[in-house]
């Protein structure tokens, strides 16, 4: 008897499958929901899907070496209330410059995982643990589909940011991650290019937003410029005398 | 003075304990120890030769050629510690008395409720003697019907027979001579410009004046010791009651338990029954004794003998198994079993009472907060067991001049140091640090590190450890081709360019 409808049980698996939270739909409202942090760049904020980085799911930024992460992170991490762990990062966080921008170094935590097995393993724990952010800089192996999804499904659990930083290459792979996007550092500034965005259909080449360097990271004027400068103030009228001479007279 | 206390006091004075706990071997040359750089130990050949107690250490090496150790309290009371263990077979009242002026020390023990079980007196003493033999220690005993008085009387080295009564105890303290009293410095020097020689001239005092005379001159510490060297009943008409409880002599415990297999074991997953087992043992012998525990050995044992052991700890001390358990697997997880393995042994031998873990009393706002920092201990003592100890780490600024040197590097539970001098708070300063600062090659008179790079921003000279490893360096913020800033400098001691850092 059960074998007269094979079909039915294969239906129901496809609903139940349509029915998950992190089945991407195309133009699908059902993301509309979700919570998201602001990431303080306004030109940014109006590409993302509900005007900010999505949490408790995985963000996925490829970019050739170290860019600008923390440029582009800095102002979404003050908001966050929770630890802000660092996973596998490329180089030690310089404690001076956190400071400086103002993180509570308390709250940020390191931890080393070179190792792919230990990396997914230790990914896949923070994320869960609910902590504020979780950035992680993937290992010198590449992460596989299946380990991304996993990846995904850990950061699904907990409601922080999760954002995995991968290489350049990682762009031309598919990822389940629900936001990937494309960063790198230009003359004037730190380009994103936003090539997927779960929920989003994307009708155009995507457009990429420019965020501009900080002052300080600018170069002082050469001098060219200076002299520039100093000729194109107009000069006064009357000319100033710097010194007088009073003849001595004779007796 | 009293006569209903029954106690009877036996004192086991180590005169050599500071040598004997650092180097146990018997030794002929002359060897003084030390204590911020006075002589508070000589042997016999060094005493021979001259060297006295609180003499300075150039003065006892000129007289003698000694050789001149450093004290080492925590190993005397090692040594203390394991003497306790022993002589807890004898009686369950056993005290440490370590001198505050001298080197002197050692274990004060109240024998008269066990003097049934090993026929009186000279059996325990004998039996006591056995044991002590078997050290390297020289002993000297003292037997008196006060802790005191029994510590005193072992300088005097009275022959011990059994036989002894409470006047017999007065008239040896009476003998002896007041510079005894050397933990009272003050009070002896007093007492000796008065004219008071022995122990005897101030019994007789008290007999004629009471007490209180020398309470009044010599301070109530002095006079309450006097008082329980010649056991004299103060001021309390049922003085019974207000007799100092004998501390009990608590010893050294530990959780230890055992399984055997009916066949060996090839796969951790076999073991998991065990595990979960022993664990819940560890768990209710912590609960019972309102413990906690850092750590937990494993040793594995097969039917050759051979033996593997695995140490898995927490960060936070836990008085639950289930954490501990989850170590273990993540332990095991990644090892195959080094043999087959017949028997499993749990050992946890450190732990500390519960009271001292700290409670948050705000209600309403830490009680969710509770939840969660609890589950990150959790997901904290995972990762720590996975990568090790030094893999998850906190940062700390250090004040220093370098920049290398200006952070370190913190576990967990410690409070990071963010004060930035005034003078850095502007700086530029890169977010991220190379581990050690990078040689830039210099390619067609232009310096190159993965690519061309443009000194752009600076400079800013940092100069500083001029004791040390003196440091004079020129920073700049300089653009690689690629777009990339990065933090160089030029060393003026060298004259090389180094990159030490990447702004993004």
């Amino acid at each position: 008897m059960h074998d007269a409808a094979p079909d039915k049980p294969a239906t129901a698996s496809l609903e139940q499958l349509l029915l998950r939270d992190d089945m991407w739909l195309g133009h699908s409202q059902r993301f509309t929901g979700r919570t998201t942090l602001a990431t303080g760049h306004a030109l940014l904020d109006e590409q993302l899907l509900h005007q900010g980085w999505p949490l408790g799911t995985l963000i996925e930024v490829c970019q050739p070496g170290m860019q600008g992460e923390w440029l582009l992170l800095t102002p979404a991490l003050l908001q966050v209330t929770g630890l802000i762990v660092l996973l596998n990062p490329p180089a030690i966080p310089f404690a001076q410059a956190f400071i400086q921008a103002g993180f509570d170094l308390d709250r940020l935590l390191v931890v080393d995982a070179a190792e792919k097995k230990h990396f997914i393993g230790c990914f896949t724990e923070l994320a869960r643990a609910s902590v504020g952010a979780v950035l992680a800089w993937q290992p010198r192996e590449n992460i596989s589909y299946t380990e991304l999804r996993k990846c995904l499904l850990s950061a699904s659990d907990g409601t922080g940011l999760c954002v995995m930083f991968r290489p350049s290459a990682a762009q031309q792979q598919s990822s389940p991650a629900r936001l990937r996007l494309f960063a790198r550092l230009l003359t004037d500034g730190l380009e994103i290019t936003l090539f997927k965005q779960t929920g989003y259909l994307q009708k155009q080449q995507p457009h990429p937003v420019l965020l501009p360097l900080p002052d300080h990271w600018k170069p002082a004027q050469a001098y060219a410029a200076l002299d520039e400068k100093t000729a194109a103030t107009p000069p006064d009228t009357a000319p100033q005398r710097l010194a007088s001479v009073t003849p001595l007279r004779g007796q | 003075m009293r006569s209903t206390s029954t106690h009877l006091w036996l004192a086991i004075r180590l005169p050599d304990l500071p040598l004997t706990a650092i180097k146990p071997d018997v030794m002929t040359t002359p060897v003084v120890i030390a204590d911020k750089k006075r002589v508070v130990f000589a042997n016999q050949s060094a005493q021979h030769a001259g060297v006295k107690l609180d003499m300075d250490i150039t003065t006892a090496q000129l007289l003698s050629g000694c050789e001149i150790l450093e004290r080492d309290p925590p190993q005397e009371q090692q040594a203390l510690h394991q003497l306790s263990e022993q002589f807890y077979h004898f009686t369950p009242y056993i005290d440490r008395y370590c001198s505050p002026t001298r080197a002197q020390s050692g274990l004060l023990l109240e024998i008269s409720s066990c003097l049934q079980l090993f026929s009186g007196v000279a059996g325990i003493v004998h039996r006591i003697t056995e044991c002590l033999n078997q050290t390297p220690h020289e002993f000297l005993f003292g037997l008196a019907h006060s802790a005191k008085a029994a510590w005193l009387l072992s300088f005097a080295e009275h022959a011990i027979t059994g036989e002894e009564t409470r006047p017999e105890f007065l008239q040896r303290l009476n003998a002896l001579p007041i510079d005894v009293l050397f933990d009272f410095p003050a009070a002896r020097d007093s007492l000796t410009r008065m004219g008071f020689f022995t122990l005897g001239d101030i019994a007789r005092q008290i007999t004629h004046k009471s007490l209180r005379s020398f309470k009044k001159r010599l301070g109530q510490e002095f006079a309450d010791a006097l008082a329980e060297l010649f056991d004299i009943d103060q001021d309390f008409s049922q003085s019974a009651l207000f007799d100092k409880p004998r501390d009990i002599y608590r010893p050294d415990e530990w959780f230890e338990e055992a399984i055997h297999f009916e066949y060996p074991i090839t796969l951790v997953d076999q073991l998991k029954p065990a595990f979960e087992n022993l664990l819940n043992s560890l768990g209710n012998y912590l609960r019972k004794r309102q413990q906690q525990c850092h750590t937990i050995e494993w040793h594995m044992t097969d039917i050759y003998r051979r033996q593997a052991h695995m140490t898995v700890s927490s960060d936070l001390p836990q008085s639950q198994w289930q954490l501990l358990y989850d170590l273990t697997l993540i332990q095991f997880e990644n090892k195959e079993l080094p043999f087959e393995v017949d028997a499993i042994r749990l050992l946890c031998q450190d732990t500390l009472p519960i009271q001292s873990r700290n409670q948050i009393l705000d209600l309403d706002q830490s009680r969710r907060r509770k939840v969660s920092s609890s589950d990150f201990a959790v997901t904290i003592a995972k990762l720590k067991a996975r990568l090790g100890d030094a893999a998850v780490y906190k940062l700390s600024y250090h004040d220093s001049r370098v920049p290398e040197l200006t952070q370190v590097f913190l576990a967990l539970a410690e409070k990071s140091c963010q004060a930035l001098p005034d003078m850095y708070k502007h700086s530029l300063r890169p977010s991220w640090l190379l581990k050690n600062p990078e040689l830039i090659e210099e390619r067609h008179q232009r310096l190159y590190w993965q690519g061309y790079l443009a000194p752009l921003v600076g400079p800013e000279r940092i100069i500083g450890d001029w004791w040390r490893e003196p440091v004079a360096r020129d920073y700049y913020l300089a653009k690689r081709q690629d777009n990339v800033s990065l933090w160089i400098f030029f060393n003026l001691y060298d004259k090389q360019w180094y990159v030490q850092g990447v702004f993004s």
